[in-house]
């Protein structure tokens, strides 16, 4: 294969009001390569990418595509060039069908009308080569969020893009669809095009990347081909530091006692009679895929959607069903998968998101006004607590945080009483190695003073080295239980598949 | 050298016009200046009789407008106080009326039984008074549930049920007065619309309702849970916080406050209007919005709203004075109107980028 | 049983249409004579006409309160143009378009290029249409020409009413632009997510700004269909009329938040909802201050059901997770 560089950017600079986001930046790209991008949250992934996709122009510096020089005036004009970008938020509009999605800039045409017999083919054929079988008039809001991220992947693959940019694409794939995905890749590759992959997920970037090239603090701290890199250097280069482990000890203890207990939850099409126990100090673990209806069952045992039958006890006292103000009373807390639409009050400050759960509390007796000033005072407490880093609690608005930062706003506002049951779900997506090392100490520390804590995730890893029993879950039930001493990989993966040779099947967790 | 100075200068002038924009009184600093502008044209403007007036007129919508806020805030919006104004007007007058004219009136639905011709059935009382005075609030406030009870529970969008409650109650106040003014009513209730130069009795409701709802609004956890519930309703519920009920309440406030509205004017007046109210909407929405209220919910404060309402009674003071035909008087409010929305974009734009 | 459910739910719109009609014949066989359904339709072109504007605009997430000044302004041109320009009324009533064309463009040129919020971006040029309508009538009535309010009375082709012909091109040009052009798919994305929409390369400024003149140049042919109709204008035509036709827009199924609705059947069938309503009212023969409340109660109960129905449909479609739910895959059929 031909080694001209298909794309170079030579020093290029970005600045956002006088702050440096990227700082003479080169990186090459060659046909049928994949160039691995990586770098904490911040170190400028972002904004490399979005002045390569022309959503706003580099301040310094140049780039040049087939050697030409390439100065995108837009999106469309990136697009036209044959840059593909896959965003790590989804682009799609659910209200349209697939198919309508596929060719939002550029329907195929009969005469002024637009061809439908001519989308649904070429609809069908793209999917059908990413294994999917969805008729192409099913509108998008009817799919899963790993479903829609496939077809965001669809969308740019139809677009006979040269140059395509995965910004985080596994972060809602089940791992089969991942593993589809990474075919994909490779066919892409062969097909002579170029590949920017950026990822949380070292041992994929590891896996599938040719050349890799670390950005920290908007310049590059290393590059080269990716064989060059373990793991360990990776974190090193993007940290700046080396870390101990990617896990801190364990400090907690089980006790005997139970802290949340479910009996028989069930709910028609999405989970069936669930029981399972979390203990005092505990770090339960549920695993499952995209799907197994985890994310359903946590929301039930909250009280924010409603179920049929059964029951959630917490600390023995009954929780009433779909009303999360009874579970919060109560003693629960609950951190939601979706942060960006759940987890927060976006535009407003740390203050008024860590005060809202438990503001009544900050309520002066007499007067029954909020007194502004304690929880203000508290805020500043749990920010220090979790590392919060911010310019002020009461004027920055939560959504200029960082991910990881705001993940740490969404947990604090459930730490101004010591929950005494705390759901996380999927608690470190999308955040970056430093932040999900400071996540896990947080859950390390919460069970070690006592509390019982579950922890939703699809990276077994984590939940491995986190919990002290894990639970496998797959369609709606319970598949079987494993102590922290049984831990084992494969076995984990072939109950939440479902593989089942011996026939084991464990109906309740206790 | 003096390039240099110039520049610097230019600079000084510029924060300070940057700190105009920014700031948080700026609909009032632009009602002022408007005003300053216009004095030279309008001696009549700082008459004592003028002044009297613009207060007059200022404190029933001002009593309103925050009872729209909170609605505004939770992201709603609330058409049907219009409605609630002629609907609490007639039934209070209806009921405390010390006579009526049966030749006007044999006809109407509540001749006989609430009405008759020596007034209505709670004339002649204090307690009777008190009560219709409770009445009128509670004609606001069960509007304002009805519309609460739709959106929260029912999850109907909110800009159709107010509209359906508009006509509705616009058609009830019509229907029950058959389209006649109710007069003759007791000194007494004539009393709260009383002024003595600029000291009122509106006054000081007005503006004990507004200090009231800004302390509610920002000090208080159901005013908390009102914003939360504006930005991010799934959050907030998540979060514990009771969502149908502070959207419910917000509603009852909005409609209460109208109803407050409507013994103002009904007391200035003097006579139940069935069209009480019919072409304030506009004013009521447009005062919040100019004063920086979202539409969208989030985002708003109970000063906002007073300078917007300042604001747009001024306008239309002034524009009576100005010598103008009546034909031209909507030209020019609707430059003014488009001037300070203008200036209002250009404030976000420089809000944004500092 | 899920399936007929569904079904009954999908058509929720057009079952409660019947069903109001039924109950108005019961109660009023006359209503249900062909000649009656005629006057009803013909009755409900004009907010029909500026209801379709208005769902180009609900589209995208906005809203347009000028289109009743809008009216107004246009057939003040319109009426000064014919009765003391003496110009033909043909030349007018295209001139009478561009004016609502031009209104839209300022509506647009607020909201695109200033920044403004369409609520208040209209509401100025509601209060300056009126103003400069004042400005040409001085409030006084206008009359108009025969030859233009007997338009209202032709018959095409011996049998279709004009008025309904107009609807019906309206509706059918409307419907096809919004469902088989790329301009109007890209109508719903953008008011899905207008910041979604510039990430994909769409041009939102233009497409929201088309939208408003589409719903100006309406609103001015919705007055010309009134004029016709009623043969004289003053100085409240058009007062109020938006509502009705967000009214009716809404009825149809459009969202305040945009990028839901349709205009066939949608809101060809609010429109005509609403004035099957209003007329069997009046053939009904109920007290004239009674009529008011019991549409109000009507279009309440309608959108009551919308509601009702649209949570129903969203409980019905959760996906199925659990292994016996296998069997129960959901059916698609692909409307905007």
């Amino acid at each position: 294969m031909d080694d001209t560089p298909i794309f170079q950017c030579n020093g290029v600079g970005k600045a956002f009001f006088g702050v440096k986001a990227l700082d003479n930046v080169d990186i090459e790209l060659r046909r049928g390569r994949v160039l691995g991008l990586i770098g904490e949250n911040g170190a400028g992934k972002s904004t490399l990418m979005n002045v390569i996709g022309g959503f706003f122009p580099q301040d310094s510096g140049e780039m040049f595509l087939d050697g030409k020089p390439y100065r995108p005036e837009g999106t469309l004009a990136a697009t036209k060039a044959g840059i593909g970008f896959i965003h790590q938020e989804l682009n799609l509009f659910p209200n349209l069908a697939i198919a309508e999605n596929m060719f939002i800039d550029d329907f195929p045409k009969r005469g002024p009308l637009i061809d439908r017999r001519e989308m649904a083919r070429r609809t069908t054929g793209v999917l059908k080569a990413l294994g999917m079988d969805f008729p192409p008039w099913l509108k998008v809001e009817r799919l899963m969020p790993g479903e829609r991220q496939m077809v965001e992947i669809a969308r740019v693959l139809a677009s006979d893009a040269r140059i395509i940019i995965f910004d985080e694409p596994t972060t809602s794939l089940t791992a089969k669809e991942t593993e589809k995905l990474f075919v994909l890749i490779g066919q892409l590759k062969e097909e002579g095009r170029a590949i920017v992959y950026i990822s949380h997920i070292l041992g994929d970037v590891e896996k599938l990347c040719d050349d890799l090239v670390i950005l920290r603090d908007g310049g590059i701290t290393a590059a080269g081909r990716c064989g060059e890199f373990c793991v360990e250097r990776m974190v090193a280069s993007m940290i700046g530091r080396d870390i101990g482990s990617i896990y801190p000890p364990k400090t907690n203890k089980p006790g005997g006692e139970v802290a949340l207990s479910v009996k028989n939850l069930s709910q028609s099409g999405i989970v069936s009679n669930i029981s399972l126990d979390l203990k005092k100090g505990e770090i339960l673990g549920i695993f499952g895929l995209m799907g197994s209806g985890r994310t359903e069952l946590m929301r039930m045992i909250f009280g924010v959607d409603d179920y049929e039958s059964g029951a959630v006890t917490v600390d023995r006292v009954p929780i009433r069903r779909s009303n999360p103000r009874d579970a919060i009373d109560k003693g629960m807390a609950f951190v939601t998968e979706n942060r960006r639409d759940e987890g927060f009050l976006q535009s407003y400050p740390i203050v008024d998101n860590i005060g809202l759960v438990y503001m009544r509390d900050f309520i002066h007796p007499l007067t029954r006004l909020v007194d502004r000033k304690r929880v203000a005072g508290e805020s500043v407490r749990i920010a220090g607590e979790l590392k919060i880093k911010y310019a002020s609690v009461d004027r920055q608005a939560v959504k200029s945080l960082s991910g990881g930062n705001q993940q740490k706003v969404a947990l604090g506002k459930w730490l101004v009483k010591r929950p005494k049951a705390l759901i996380l779900d999927e608690p470190t997506r999308g955040i970056d190695v430093g932040a999900k090392y400071e996540v896990y100490n947080i859950i390390n520390d919460l069970a070690a003073g006592g509390s019982g804590v579950m922890v939703v995730s699809s990276e077994l890893g984590e939940l491995m080295g986190i919990a002290d029993r894990i639970v496998a879950m797959n369609r709606g039930e319970i598949i079987q239980v494993f102590a922290r001493g049984e831990f084992d990989e494969e076995a984990i993966m072939r109950a939440a598949f479902r593989i089942h040779e011996d026939g084991m099947r464990i109906g309740s967790a206790s | 050298m003096s390039a240099q100075i110039e520049y610097k200068t230019e600079a000084g002038w510029r924060r300070w016009l940057r700190r105009i924009l920014a700031s948080e009184f700026f609909v009032l600093y632009l009602t002022i200046a408007y005003v300053l502008c216009l004095s030279p044209w309008i001696p009549y403007f700082w008459s004592m009789g003028n002044l009297t007036d613009i207060l007059s007129n200022t404190w029933p919508l001002l009593v309103i407008a925050v009872g729209q806020t909170f609605v505004l805030i939770i992201g709603g919006i609330d058409l049907s106080q219009t409605s609630v104004l002629a609907f609490a007007s007639i039934v209070g007058a209806a009921l405390i009326c010390t006579s009526l004219e049966p030749y006007i009136f044999s006809k109407c639905v509540m001749w006989g039984w609430i009405v008759a011709e020596d007034g209505g059935i709670l004339a002649h009382s204090t307690a009777g008074f008190v009560l219709a005075i409770a009445i009128m609030l509670g004609c606001g406030m069960f509007v304002g549930l009805l519309n609460g009870i739709s959106v929260a529970a029912f999850r109907m969008p909110a800009f159709m049920v107010t509209l359906v409650t508009m006509m509705m109650f616009s058609a009830v106040a019509l229907y029950l007065a058959g389209s006649e003014n109710i007069m003759h009513l007791p000194d007494e209730f004539v009393l709260l619309g009383d002024s003595y130069d600029l000291v009122s009795v509106p006054m000081f409701i007005a503006i004990g309702v507004t200090i009231l709802a800004h302390i509610l609004l920002r000090r208080s956890l159901f005013g908390m849970q009102v914003y939360a519930v504006g930005v991010n309703p799934m959050a907030s519920r998540i979060s514990g916080v009771p969502v149908r009920r502070v959207i419910i309440l917000a509603f009852v406030i909005s409609g209460l406050c109208a109803a407050i509205g409507s013994i103002l004017y009904t007391a200035r007046f003097e006579m139940g209007r069935p069209t009480l109210g019919a072409t304030m909407l506009m004013d009521v929405v447009g005062a919040n919005v100019i004063g920086g209220v979202s539409l969208s919910g989030g985002k708003g404060k109970i000063l906002w709203a007073v300078f917007g309402v300042l604001f747009f009674v001024i306008l239309a003071n002034t524009l009576n004075f100005l010598n103008l035909s009546f034909y031209t008087i909507d030209l020019v409010k609707g430059v003014v109107i488009f001037g300070a929305a203008t200036l209002d974009v250009v404030r976000g734009r420089i809000a944004q980028a500092s | 049983m899920n399936k007929l459910k569904l079904f009954l739910l999908n058509n929720a719109a057009f079952i409660i249409f019947i069903v109001i009609f039924v109950i108005f014949g019961l109660l009023s066989p006359r209503f249900l004579a062909y000649k009656s359904l005629e006057i009803i339709i013909v009755n409900a072109t004009f907010i029909g006409v500026i209801a379709v504007g208005m769902t180009f605009v609900l589209l995208t997430g906005g809203i347009d309160l000028s289109v009743g000044s809008t009216m107004y302004f246009s057939a003040a041109v319109l009426g000064y143009l014919v009765n003391d320009l003496g110009i033909s009324i043909w030349l007018g009533m295209l001139v009478c378009l561009l004016v609502g064309l031009l209104i839209g463009a300022l509506n647009a040129l607020m909201i695109t290029r200033i920044g403004m919020v369409p609520f208040i971006a209209t509401l100025i040029s509601m209060i300056l249409a009126r103003g400069a309508g004042m400005f040409i009538t001085r409030s006084v009535p206008m009359d108009y020409p025969e030859s233009l309010t007997t338009l209202d009375a032709i018959n095409v082709f011996g049998v279709i009413p004009m008025p309904i012909l107009l609807f019906a091109l309206v509706v059918l040009a409307a419907s096809v632009f919004l469902r088989d052009t790329q301009t109007g798919r890209q109508l719903y994305a953008i008011g899905n997510d207008p910041e979604g929409g510039r990430r994909a390369g769409l041009d939102t400024r233009r497409l929201t700004a088309m939208t408003y003149m589409i719903c100006g140049t309406c609103s001015a042919l919705g007055g010309i269909v009134s004029i016709a109709q009623l043969g004289r204008v003053n100085a409240s035509f058009g007062v109020g009329n938006e509502f009705d036709a967000i009214a009716a827009a809404v009825l149809g199924g459009a969202s305040l938040f945009g990028g839901i609705g349709t205009v066939f059947p949608g809101t060809l069938l609010g429109a005509v909802m609403i004035q099957m309503i209003q007329s069997g009212l009046v053939f009904t023969r109920i007290d004239l201050y009674l009529q008011p409340i019991i549409m109000a109660a009507i279009i309440f109960l309608a959108v009551l059901v919308d509601s009702i129905r649209s949570s129903f449909i969203k409980k019905l479609q959760r996906r199925n997770i659990t292994r016996q739910g296998d069997a129960a895959a959901g059916d698609e059929n692909a409307d905007g």
